[in-house]
């Protein structure tokens, strides 16, 4: 035993070196955010010696930051909400009512996720232009959608098959219809599924960029990931307000991680255990 | 009790009938569309036109060698993950932490990713700042053909690990903790551990996790090339979704870029039945 409790040891000085690598250039983002040009420019690495929150605010302002944070926040509120409706409805036919040509229909919801947006990029965008989607928050919204559907119809699937179908029974004796069961019984009790894919989504919704740059082409159109992407441009020589930008589009997600990190290693967990 | 019958059909269509509009017919309709001409002739059958001028077109095959770099890297970017699951699992002191804090960079849009290593590898920037003040003369990591695509590598694994190793652990989850207790008993060293104990029951994530981070590095690197290097220096850094964004956004080609896109498809599939593959020869030694 104490050979490995040695080994442990030697194994503990790479894993700490390597979680400081993992951790330090989110630290040395948001310090350079807090310092002045001058400062930077002198000297990389000192820190700050205030916490200074014009570059915050120079960003958020300026370049429009804050207008394509609330973009991205509508969109991805309207996408997740959609996703979990249409995934649960879906989730619990599929795994608890007995009808002609369900399996057909779940492999058919499969197969979605055996296709990546970049197969499908030039069709899409045609259809959306077609339509007059094109540019449009409903039609990112829809592209959304149909991305994220084939996963969250799985993971619904699969969590609702453990539920025991006498629950579904004894609620239609009691004079629910279909509807009713679904309402009343099914959503809540889908509550920690429709949690952690929910958050799954919304993760992947608001760091998405190549769906936003196909779909939203309007400059007042962009969410906040297109906007970080046009920093570099505007902000060559503004490190410092560069860096806020980042810090702005990598806070909410940083929030969402302290606070619900379990709920996503679940969710990420429950994708990969059902394959 | 008529109307219910229908009630299962009506909750599936919605879900349903995205998926089919939005994701299976564009994927017929895009590998006719790479059959038909661009520009001038928009809408007539060229054949295999697309695809000789794709295969031609030196871009794309350095697309391709790098998707060949990806796959020889692969083995890397899932061992790094396996061994700290290993470790993590094992109860190293302070797992609970570097669980937490490996985990943290996956939740990072690729686009942060980038803009932050943008700010780290800039030829004025921090990094060589540091080599420089050990005598070493400053490195232009994103502007050099020969580096650059390893530098995007690099950071795409240093941000993704964490997902793997999160699947790894739902993997370990899994495990019959007697076999670890009874390879102890017996005197096992750590390696021994790992190799005969650790591997064998894992077989299934660990296959999971290869597909999965090959699909990972051949459609969710988009966004750090965009930011990072644009595809250069000198076209050293495509990969072919980056190619696609390229064809049909900014040279207007679409019906070139839907060949791309039916290539990549390829790829994938030629992934996917190799775990199937792999899978049924795991299952026959078992």
């Amino acid at each position: 035993m104490s050979r490995l409790r040695l080994g442990f040891w030697l194994i503990a000085v790479p894993m700490s070196l390597l979680a400081l690598a993992t951790i330090y250039p989110l630290l040395f983002t948001a310090n350079v955010a807090m310092k002045t040009r001058r400062d930077y420019i002198l000297d990389r690495f000192s820190l700050t010696d205030a916490l200074r929150w014009e570059n915050i605010s120079a960003a958020w302002n300026s370049v429009g930051m804050g207008r394509y944070f609330v973009n991205s926040l509508f969109v991805v509120t309207v996408s997740v909400l959609l996703l979990l409706l249409l995934g649960s409805m879906a989730g619990f036919a599929l795994s608890q009512l007995r009808f002609r040509g369900s399996s057909a229909l779940f492999l058919g919801c499969l197969a979605g996720l055996f296709i990546p947006f970049q197969v499908i990029m030039v069709p899409l965008a045609r259809i959306m232009a077609d339509t007059a989607l094109i540019d449009t928050y409903p039609g990112l919204i829809l592209v959304y959608v149909a991305q994220f559907l084939p996963f969250t119809v799985f993971l619904m699937t699969s969590y609702y098959k453990g539920i025991p179908p006498e629950i579904v029974d004894a609620a239609r004796i009691d004079g629910n219809t279909v509807y009713g069961v679904y309402r009343r019984i099914m959503l809540p009790l889908g509550t920690p599924a429709l949690l952690s894919v929910g958050i799954l989504n919304a993760l992947f919704c608001w760091n998405d960029v190549l769906m936003a740059l196909v779909m939203m082409p309007s400059a007042d159109h962009r969410t906040l990931m297109i906007g970080v992407t046009s920093l570099r441009g505007q902000y060559s020589d503004n490190i410092p307000t560069f860096a806020s930008g980042v810090l702005i589009a990598a806070i909410p997600v940083l929030l969402v991680y302290l606070f619900l990190q379990r709920q996503i290693a679940d969710g990420v967990a429950a994708g990969s255990t059902k394959g | 009790m008529r109307a219910e019958r229908y009630a299962p059909y009506i909750l599936v269509a919605p879900a349903v009938l995205i998926i089919v509009v939005l994701r299976l017919y564009p994927l017929l309709l895009g590998v006719n569309f790479s059959f038909t001409g661009d520009g001038a002739q928009n809408g007539t059958a060229v054949g295999f036109g697309n695809y000789r001028e794709l295969f031609a077109d030196p871009l794309f095959q350095t697309a391709l060698k790098n998707v060949g770099l990806l796959v020889l890297l692969l083995p890397v970017a899932v061992a790094i993950p396996g061994l700290l699951a290993t470790f993590i699992y094992l109860r190293v002191p302070g797992h609970r932490f570097y669980r937490s804090v490996y985990f943290f960079p996956a939740v990072l849009s690729p686009v942060i990713v980038g803009a932050i290593f943008n700010l780290l590898l800039a030829f004025d920037g921090p990094l060589n700042a540091v080599l420089g003040s050990v005598g070493i003369e400053p490195i232009d990591w994103l502007g050099d053909p020969g580096i650059a695509m390893f530098m995007v590598v690099g950071v795409h694994i240093w941000a993704t690990f964490g997902m793997a190793l999160v699947v790894f652990l739902a993997g370990f989850a899994t495990l019959d903790p007697a076999l670890l207790d009874a390879a102890r008993v017996d005197g096992a060293s750590l390696r021994q551990v790992v190799w005969h104990v650790i591997v064998p029951s894992l077989s299934r994530t660990i296959q999971f996790v290869f597909v999965t981070t090959m699909i990972g590095m051949l459609t969710s690197m988009f966004g750090l090339l965009y930011v990072m290097t644009s595809g250069g220096p000198e076209g050293s850094t495509y990969l072919p979704e980056f190619y696609i964004w390229k064809q049909q956004g900014q040279m207007n080609r679409p019906a070139l870029a839907s060949a791309a896109s039916t290539i990549l498809f390829m790829i994938m599939l030629v992934v996917g039945l190799l775990q199937i593959k792999l899978l049924e020869r795991s299952g026959k030694e078992d």
